[in-house]
Parts: C-alpha cells; structure tokens; sequence
C-alpha cells in the first residue's frame, strides 16, 4: 500500500460511500429507463396560408411555388436546469426562398448558424428584443456560415431584407429539454429528470399553454395533453 | 442667410411644420404600442393572405403608408411641385401578389395621394400598375406579361418605391426635367432654348405650368400599359417590352395610353450576373415622345413618328454583406426634324452603407449634360449642366416603419441662382 497508515485510514473510510455513489451513478448510466418521459398532443391552430413571393420588377422569375409550413408548437420543461458545458450549435436554413424549420427552438446559448441554400442573395435580421442583428447579403459559397449565438431566452423574429414573405421564429429556452410538434400536434419528450415541473407549450407568440407535472423516476410516459 | 445654418431663416416655419409633423409620427413609431403594433402587423400580413385549392391559388395584399415632409428652394427641382417651397404628402400605397398555380402570376399597386409625384393638388386614387405574368412551359423561365408595369429598363425600378428605396427622390435621370416638351413639337432652336430656359422669352404663365409640359429622360419607372417577354440563360437574361407610352411619358399620359397606339414604344434589357454580387445590364428604347395633342405643332410634311426618343443604357450593380452599390448611365436622343437632334447624357451612382441593423446611410452622385444644337449657324448646348449629391441616412425603427432623411445640393438648371437645396423626410409604415 502506498499510503501511510493515518491517510490509510481516512481512505478506508471515504470508501464506501464514493462506491455507492459510483454505483448509483453507473446504474443512472446503463439504464435510460430512468429518465421520465412525457407525451400528448397540442390543439394546433388552423393552418396559415402559403405567403405569395413579390415578383413584380423581376424580370425572369421561375420562382412562386413555396412550401407549406403547416403550424407547430414548441413542448418544453420549465425548471432550473444548467447552462450547456459547450455551446450546442443548430442551423436554420434558407432553401427555396423559405425558412427551414420555419420555428426552431434552441436553448439559450446556441449558436445559430444560418445556411443560404438558394442560388441568391438573403439578407438575414432581427429587430427582437431578445436578439437584434443583420448579417447583411451573403451567398451560398460564404464560409464561414453566418451565425449568431442567442443568450437571453425569448422569441426572436427573423426575417429576410430582399425577401419580404421570409419569416420564421427562433423560440430561445432557459431549459434542454424542448421538442416541436408534429403537424398533428403529438409530441414526444424524453430523457426528462424525475421531479415535478411545469410543462408548457408554446402556440403562437400570444398562446403558450401551462400544466404542472410530476415525473417519475420510470420509464412509463406520462401523458400530458393541450387542448 | 443665417451664417451658422445652411439654410435661410425663412425656411425655418415651413421646414418646422412638415419635420416635427415626420419626428412626431417616428417618435410615436418606437413606444411599447408600436412593438405591439408591430406583432399585430404581422398577424395582419398572415390574415391578408387568402389561398384556395389546397394553396395552389393565392392572393396577398400588403401596402405602405407613407409621411414625407419637404423643404427646397424654389423653383424646386425635379418633378415635385410647391408654391412656397414646402410640402407635406401623404401616400397610401395598397399592392396584391397573386400566385394563381405554378405558371401565372397577377400583380397591382393602387395609390392614394395627391398626384404621382409629390405636389399641391387634389387627392387622387390610381391603379398604377396591374399585370399579369405567365410563365408556360416547365422550364418556367421563359415568361410573358400583359398590363400597365415598370420598364425593364435601368436598374432603379427594382427598388423605386419607399421601403426599399435609400433615397426619398429618385435620380436625376428618372426625374431631372429637361427643355423638351411633350405637348407641343420644337419648331426651331430658339424655342427649344427658351424651354430649356437658356433664353428669355418665356412667358410667365408658361413658366408656371412649364412641370406639365416638360419630359425628364425616363419618368420614374415608367408605369405604361404593354406587354413583354423574358427569358434566363445561364447567367444571361434578357426582357422585351412593346409599351404604349415613351420612356419620358408623364404619369397623366401613361392613364391615356391609347394616345400611342400607332406608336408603340419598344424597349430591351440584357443583363448578365457572373455571380450573386455582380450584375450588369445595358438596355436600349425607341418611341415617339410627343403626346397625340401635339400634332397640329408638327412641322410640315412630318408625323408623330417623327418626333422619337432613342435611349441606350448601361448599369451595374454589386451588393455584399452591408454594402450596396448601384451606376447608371443614359444617352437619350430626341429627334426634331428641321431642328435636329436633342441629345442628351445623364449618369449617377449610388452607394448604401448598413451600418447597424437599424441605421443606414446612402450617397447619391448625380450629372447630367447636353450635347450642341445649331443655333442661328453656331453649336449650343440645348440645356444646362445639372449636376445633384444627395446624402441621405435611414433609420428603421421597427420591421415595420423606416424614418428617412435627404439632403440635395444640385448645381444648374436653377436659376436664377447657381445652386438648389432640398431637405426631404419620408415615414414608411408598411403592412
């Protein structure tokens, strides 16, 4: 043994509980069944209608037929939970002339990165309280990748300088645990810690429903709806 | 003169109305309400579209609603009009985008104020433009219009109106009046000098209206009634137009346009873009200027025919990151027989700066001059070189509303004095 017999001792001591503690760690570790999930379904609005893309002093244009974003909302657990050890990254694209997602929710400190994927120009901005900035016109060969980190929680309206239909919404959370609807309104959110929190899901920027749950230290969901 | 200001002290009353009337309304445009305003705007925008068979067919409405306030010396310069040199307008500007399936595409601007350009006359409501766009074939380049439209003509229609816009004026070339009439054809040299104020003889009452009887080289965008084509190759596009009306045609007669339908007005543009920042494009026009009651002026054994305006143009622009830059340049031809030919060269270029997400700054450098005519045996220029700065910063307040300021130094074609200023203020609220 290479410790002298007073710090034997001491060691001996500390043992048992820095093994248990191991264990319980180990055990969280091999066995995700652990972390709560909470799932339902969000009455969602009707759904918006496509924006007409302004062609007027174009002189070509192929352009006009834009996809549909049906509407979404945002399910996310409110609570206090750590900042992320390193910045996450997430990416809003701009492809055929329309935001993809169309709604991104991110925790605060994320790094935005906002991809051109068209064959012009776009001229991302903000004027939202929560993040305001102009990335100016860039192309789809700039590197790097225009990006914005986004560190106060709240929603950010981002639109398009040269395209005025542009429009999306950045949702940014003081938590990780966040998922988006499907176009039905069912959600799924996983990995949750056991406790009792408050679940909430955002519809529209005046719309955000609220419900108390409780998680439990199993696997079985719990079913949380928003009618 | 006021040693320490730019500007005389009487200005001052005139200027204080119509910019504390513009500050007001900006300052009213950044208050909580207007945040909120601003969210329910675009709930408005979300509201005014309308769509049918599964959105295939769809319709949005949108509009700005614009505040300007304007101080200049007199005569003031340009195409707006005011008696004691100060001017308050308001404009309410409603467009419609309508995408019916992937092939066609309908377009309109009606406006309500008080004349197409800035002046004291009763409130009007106009159809400005409305067209429709066909784009048959899968390809979906090849395109053809129908309807009262912009020129394809120069780079500056693409960003006429006030939102885009970094000026409240347009350039010289697009509204600099010239010594050439459309209502009355020149009969000799002298009478064309007199127009171009270059030699007395004009009345004072001719004086006084001489803003209806006088062309710029291309006014405004020139919204005429007509049809063109256009189609992209590789980098390449081209468009074509047949329009009922010249590129000088005032606003009056574009509303008039079956005046010029033994005369159509045909116009071109071929504009290249090696790459997304870079764009260049020359065009070209020939049409007859003068309107269809000018013709008992005509001189003898001549028609309206006669009497063309040929146009040749080039521009460039390049935009990256928070600049922009926009030049044009135009050679315009007015063909007088037994006078000779009115020739003309106007340039500018124009430079944008975004220097934060709200702030903006632009510059404008303007020149125009005339070519010789034969005056009595001896060549003189058929006008006076102009040249205009123009230095306006911008001020988005919201997504929604944008506060603008100009200020124009122009030297010539105000006389008597050598040089002219303008200070002009413009509030968008755009929905």
């Amino acid at each position: 043994m290479i410790f002298s017999p007073p710090l034997r001792g001491r060691v001996a001591s500390a043992l048992p509980p820095l093994l248990a503690a191991l264990a319980v760690a180990g055990a969280l570790a091999s066995s995700p069944a652990s972390a709560a999930t909470v799932e339902g379904r969000v009455s969602l609005p009707a759904t918006r209608s496509t924006p007409v893309v302004n062609q007027r002093y174009e002189i070509v244009t192929k352009s006009g037929v834009l996809s549909t974003n049906p509407p979404v909302a945002v399910v996310y657990l409110e609570g206090q939970f750590p900042a992320p050890a390193t910045p996450p990254v997430a990416s809003m694209r701009q492809k055929d002339l329309t935001f993809l997602p169309s709604l991104l929710p991110i925790q605060a400190g994320t790094r935005v990165e906002f991809p051109n994927l068209d064959d012009t120009y776009h001229n991302i901005f903000s004027f939202s309280p929560a993040k305001r900035f102009d990335l100016g016109r860039y192309r789809a060969e700039d590197r790097p990748i225009p990006s914005q980190v986004f560190d106060t929680p709240g929603l950010v309206t981002l639109r398009c300088d040269i395209h005025e239909h542009m429009r999306a919404l950045i949702l940014v959370l003081a938590t990780p645990h966040f998922v988006v609807t499907d176009a039905d309104g069912r959600f799924r959110l996983t990995g949750l810690p056991a406790g009792r929190y408050t679940l909430k899901a955002w519809i529209d920027s005046k719309t955000t429903r609220t419900q108390a749950v409780e998680l439990p230290a199993t696997d079985v969901p719990v079913r949380a709806d928003f009618p | 003169m006021n040693a320490r200001s730019p500007f005389p002290r009487r200005w001052l009353p005139g200027a204080r109305r119509a910019g504390i009337t513009v500050l007001v309304c900006a300052a009213l445009a950044t208050t909580r309400a207007e945040r909120r305003i601003d969210d329910y705007l675009d709930r408005l925008e979300d509201l005014l579209t309308i769509s049918a068979h599964e959105g295939r067919a769809r319709a949005h409405l949108s509009g700005t609603l614009e505040l300007e306030g304007y101080r200049t010396q007199l005569p003031a310069p340009g195409v707006f009009e005011t008696r004691d040199g100060s001017l308050l307008e308001t404009r309410l500007t409603v467009f419609l985008d309508s995408q019916l399936g992937p092939h066609a595409y309908l377009f309109a601007q009606a406006r309500a104020d008080h004349g197409f350009d800035p002046g004291e006359r009763g409130a009007e409501l106009r159809l400005d433009e409305v067209a429709l766009r066909l784009a048959p074939g899968p390809r979906r380049e090849f395109n053809l219009q129908v309807g009262r439209f912009a020129t394809v003509v120069g780079n500056w229609a693409t960003r006429h109106l006030s939102w885009g816009n970094p000026f409240i004026t347009a350039p010289v070339p697009y509204e600099l009046l010239t010594g050439m009439w459309d209502t009355e054809a020149v009969r000799s040299s002298n009478m064309l000098l007199q127009w171009a104020h270059l030699r007395p003889g004009q009345s004072a009452q001719t004086t006084a209206i001489e803003k209806s009887l006088r062309l710029p080289i291309v006014w405004g965008p020139s919204y005429a009634d007509g049809v063109m084509i256009s189609d992209a190759f590789g980098r390449f596009r081209y468009a074509v137009e047949a329009k009922l009306g010249s590129l000088s045609s005032r606003p009056e007669a574009w509303r008039h346009s079956r005046e010029q339908r033994h005369h159509p007005t045909f116009s071109a543009r071929l504009l290249w873009r090696p790459d997304t920042a870079w764009q260049f494009g020359v065009s070209g026009s020939r049409g007859v200027y003068l309107r269809e009651f000018a013709q008992d002026t005509l001189a003898a054994g001549t028609g309206r025919g006669d009497y063309r305006q040929e146009v040749v143009a080039a521009d460039a622009s390049y935009a990256w990151r928070h600049w922009q830059v926009w030049a044009e340049v135009f050679g315009a031809r007015f063909t007088i027989p037994r006078v000779g030919n009115a020739e003309t060269l106007a340039w500018y270029s124009e430079l944008r700066y975004r220097f934060t997400p709200q702030w903006s700054g632009a510059l404008r450098w303007n020149q125009q001059v005339y070519a010789n005519i034969l005056h009595r045996g001896v060549p003189t220029p058929w006008g006076q070189e102009v040249w205009r700065i123009d230095v306006a910063p911008a001020l988005r307040l919201t997504p929604h509303t944008q506060l603008k300021f100009q200020y124009s130094l122009q030297r010539g074609d105000s006389a008597p004095r050598d040089t002219t200023r303008t200070l002009a203020t413009q509030l968008t609220l755009r929905f």
